[in-house]
């Protein structure tokens, strides 16, 4: 694929079904490909190594059939796909996978999925559960130790120049999806949600400039488009991960527009950015420790009342809803997610305080429970329109 | 099975299931009744209470300040022993918590939420109930969800009492890393963490740290580590002393009150016990069959009575590594000197996690959990693997699986010629696994006659290794 070529839905499309092919054709052109699972993994260390990134996907088409020799039944459904499908050899092209801490269902699988896999290179970067200025400190420091780790492998030194150029380029990026999202505002939206996704997951597995060309091109093509969508409700999607159009093409399916969410892959991951006027280390540790509001890390009650350490942990879902003029909020859960689990009360309670019609869903993370989901959706949405 | 010689100093008259049990080990209960009780008699004195979670790394800490704990894990699984916890767990699933959750946790929010919404304890709970805490100390390690966030959700209901999220990090294994090359900033980030959980229990609990007060308790702590090794060493004898049914028990001495003096009591009573019935070859069985090992994961506490029926078939667990993931003498860690006791504290932490790390470095392949099983099936002459998976529990039970397919690779059914006290021995280095699949403490989950009948073919599987077993 030539670079001029990554242009628009269409090619969105290609990058989606065929999820990796670009990597796997950069691979055969000599690039090294690093995968990596979770927003939490920083990803700008890298691109500065001369990688192209790559974020593992699972599929909730597919069914999980050589994992489970491997891994426990009992580990985050989404975990267990990438891992079947890396088993696969889907991902036959890696050089490498970086996993961060950012939950045990992850964590506790490092060791079986980087002997299971026998990748060169695998590295594990420890990130703290608390906000601290002390665990800023710490994970500085052990983000230095990730850059020289992949430093040794790939034998050159990461300067402080290299993470600098990084950075901009990923800040860029996230500048983009920002733009992308903006095109979500009007009533109606310019794009479903179901496109939307589609392209952030495309996006994913990309080196960081094809992918910044990618979505300019989808910003661009969308501008012009004549046909609008039609006014429906506008929903909020909440959640882990999502990384598949299924479940939000169900939800649209059912006759309303996806138009924010706060999940991974989406706002989550791509709207907090790294800061340019400090240290590369400090502005990568204050951006994944404090910028990604993933519900893993352990945000300090602020007080004094309850209510405003909800509003301190899940303002940013008020200030969406109130931006993109949401009309009701789906949370979405998966089994054995335990950060989010632990969430759920608290998330409902805030998302109340607002006066915002909820949904909260449990799912398995496959077709089978994502169509069995579909009663209950078009029952929350025929509540919103009366 | 042939009854065994039984001496007096250890009286096992009128004793029902583990007839062959420590003395020491009958002594637990009443210690567990004394400590949750005695959080409930300490509030209404209006002493300091804190929900705890056990082996995190505050233990001393708290000790030092005259904290009472409440360790809210524990009184989730006495829930589960008395059979008591689907109506805590009911609780919490009807707020909004998923039933996939750590069921530890969701007993103890339920029973939380509940209490709160009463103004007094839930009716008939068990040994008098989960008192409300003046503070909860989270416990924000490298794994455990459920430790970083229970406290958290528990502020729904109790947004008055304060937590602090101490942090317990510790390095994961990587081939190209040295432990020395990190464990410094690690020290360090836990050392000032700590230095924060004393100014935060110092603020919210209005006391003041008696710093000489705390070494003597680190002292004692790791006197009482010492002997609680010395148990274990013990166990290695055949026929072993003690099994994973009596650990299971004694793990209160460690967990519960660690730092203080009865723990050390304890164990050195225990330490006597056991040395005395090695000296007599007193086992837990009459008559030992199979030794077995139990590699981590919790057990499921309203089923204890199937470390029983292992017994009735003649297999023992002499070792097992649940509770003892930070039993390591400080004599062993090669501990750095420091005037300070927190950072004291975070060098034992960070060493006794890291313990394996460098046996591990010498095989290709292998990593700390699984080194520290290869020497322990060698050590305790292990026959054969039970892992127990509890659904609700990722923190401890993922990674067994690859744990046992790791071991798999090494001991292999193919026969091997050793040399045994000059004789020469074909030795099938085979070696079984069972895994058994419940929970800690939701009953549901469970089938006694499934599980049994799992153990019944394990133990054939045991039997039919063991007769391929031939002298040349």
């Amino acid at each position: 694929m030539e670079n001029t070529a990554v242009r628009g839905l269409a090619v969105v499309d290609k990058l989606y079904q065929d999820y990796g092919c670009r990597a796997r054709e950069l691979k055969n052109q000599g690039r090294r490909v690093l995968g990596y699972l979770c927003a939490l993994t920083p990803v700008e260390i890298i691109t500065a190594a001369g990688f192209s990134p790559f974020r593992l996907k699972g599929s909730v088409h597919e069914p999980i059939i050589k994992a489970d020799a491997h891994m426990e039944t009992i580990v985050c459904p989404l975990i267990r796909s990438c891992f079947d499908l890396a088993l696969k050899g889907r991902y036959d092209f890696l050089d490498g996978i970086v996993i961060p801490h950012s939950c045990d269902s992850l964590t506790r699988s490092y060791s079986t999925i980087r002997y299971t896999l026998g990748l060169p290179y695998s590295h594990f970067v420890n990130i703290p559960h608390s906000t601290k200025d002390i665990s800023l400190e710490f994970l500085k420091a052990e983000l230095d130790t990730f850059r020289r780790s992949l430093g040794r492998f790939v034998r050159r030194e990461i300067t402080d120049e290299d993470l600098v150029r990084s950075i901009q380029l990923h800040n860029e990026n996230r500048a983009k999806v920002k733009e992308l999202y903006e095109l979500r505002k009007p009533e109606p939206p310019l794009m479903s949600g179901a496109e939307v996704i589609r392209t952030l997951v495309a996006a994913m597995s990309l080196p960081v400039e094809e992918s910044s060309q990618l979505l300019s091109s989808v910003i661009e093509e969308v501008k012009g488009r004549e046909k609008k969508l039609s006014g429906s409700p506008r929903i909020m999607v909440i959640g882990a991960q999502i990384d598949d159009d299924a479940f939000i093409r169900l939800i649209e399916e059912s006759g309303a527009n996806v138009v924010a969410d706060s999940v991974c892959v989406g706002s989550r991951e791509y709207f907090p950015e790294a800061k340019t006027t400090v240290s590369p280390l400090e502005a990568l540790a204050e951006r994944y420790l404090r910028g990604v509001n993933c519900p893993r890390t352990y945000r300090e009650f602020t007080g004094p009342t309850y209510q405003d350490d909800l509003e301190a942990r899940f303002g940013h879902i008020g200030r969406a809803i109130r931006e993109f003029q949401v009309d009701g909020v789906i949370l979405y859960i998966l089994k054995y997610c335990d950060p989010f689990g632990f969430e759920v009360p608290a998330r409902m309670k805030y998302l109340e305080s607002l006066n915002v019609p909820v949904l909260h869903l449990e799912d398995e993370y496959s077709m089978a429970s994502i169509a069995r989901l579909r009663t209950r959706i078009q029952a929350f949405l025929e509540m919103i329109a009366k | 099975m042939a009854e065994q010689k039984w001496p007096d100093k250890y009286p096992i008259e009128g004793r029902r299931g583990r007839k062959y049990g420590t003395v020491a080990a009958m002594k637990v209960a009443p210690m567990v009744k004394a400590a949750i009780g005695g959080a409930v008699e300490a509030k209404r004195q209006g002493k300091a209470v804190a929900y705890c979670f056990i082996e995190s790394i505050y233990d001393e800490i708290i000790r030092a300040m005259d904290i009472v704990p409440m360790w809210t894990e524990n009184y989730a699984g006495i829930c589960g022993a008395k059979r008591d916890a689907q109506r805590f767990i009911d609780k919490a699933d009807s707020l909004g918590f998923s039933r996939s959750l750590c069921t530890y946790a969701t007993c103890g929010l339920g029973f939380d939420a509940w209490r709160e919404e009463l103004g007094e304890m839930p009716p008939n709970a068990p040994w008098g109930g989960q008192v409300k805490p003046d503070v909860m100390l989270s416990s924000g390690q490298i794994i455990c969800d459920p430790r970083n966030k229970w406290y958290q959700a528990c502020q729904q209901f109790m947004p008055d009492v304060p937590v602090y999220n101490c942090a317990a990090l510790w390095p994961l294994y990587e081939d190209d890393l040295d432990r020395h090359d990190v464990e410094a900033y690690y020290v360090k980030y836990i050392t000032e963490d700590l230095r924060g959980l004393v100014r935060f229990l110092e603020e919210h609990l209005h006391r003041k740290m008696d710093w000489e007060r705390l070494w003597e308790v680190i002292k004692l702590a790791d006197e009482t580590t010492d002997l609680h090794v010395e148990c274990r060493e013990l166990r290695k004898a055949v026929p072993t002393p003690m099994d994973t049914g009596d650990a299971m028990n004694t793990m209160v001495a460690q967990c519960f009150l660690m730092g203080t003096r009865e723990a050390y009591d304890f164990f050195k009573e225990l330490r006597d016990e056991l040395k005395y019935k090695v000296e007599h070859k007193l086992g837990v069985v009459p008559e030992e069959k199979y030794r077995l090992i139990w590699p981590g994961g919790l057990p499921s506490w309203f089923a204890l009575t199937d470390f029983n029926y292992f017994w009735s078939k003649g297999a023992v667990f002499p070792v097992e590594s649940t509770y003892h993931e930070l039993v390591y003498s400080t004599k062993d860690l090669d501990l750095p000197q420091t005037d300070d006791p927190l950072e004291h504290l975070a060098w034992k932490w960070i060493r006794r996690q890291t313990y394996w790390w460098d046996k591990a470095k010498k095989r290709p392949g292998s990593e700390p959990d699984v080194e520290k099983l290869i020497t322990w099936i060698e050590e305790y002459k292990i026959d054969g693997v039970v892992i127990h998976e509890a659904y609700s529990c990722r923190s401890w039970h993922v990674g067994l699986l690859w744990q046992v397919n790791q071991l798999s690779k090494i001991y292999r059914p193919i026969p091997v010629l050793t040399l045994k006290g000059g004789k020469k021995e074909v030795v099938y280095r085979e070696l079984p696994s069972l895994v058994l699949e419940s929970d800690m403490i939701d009953i549901s989950s469970y089938s006694e006659a499934e599980t049994r009948a799992k153990i019944d073919a394990f133990i054939e599987t045991l039997e039919s290794i063991k007769s391929r077993r031939v002298e040349v």
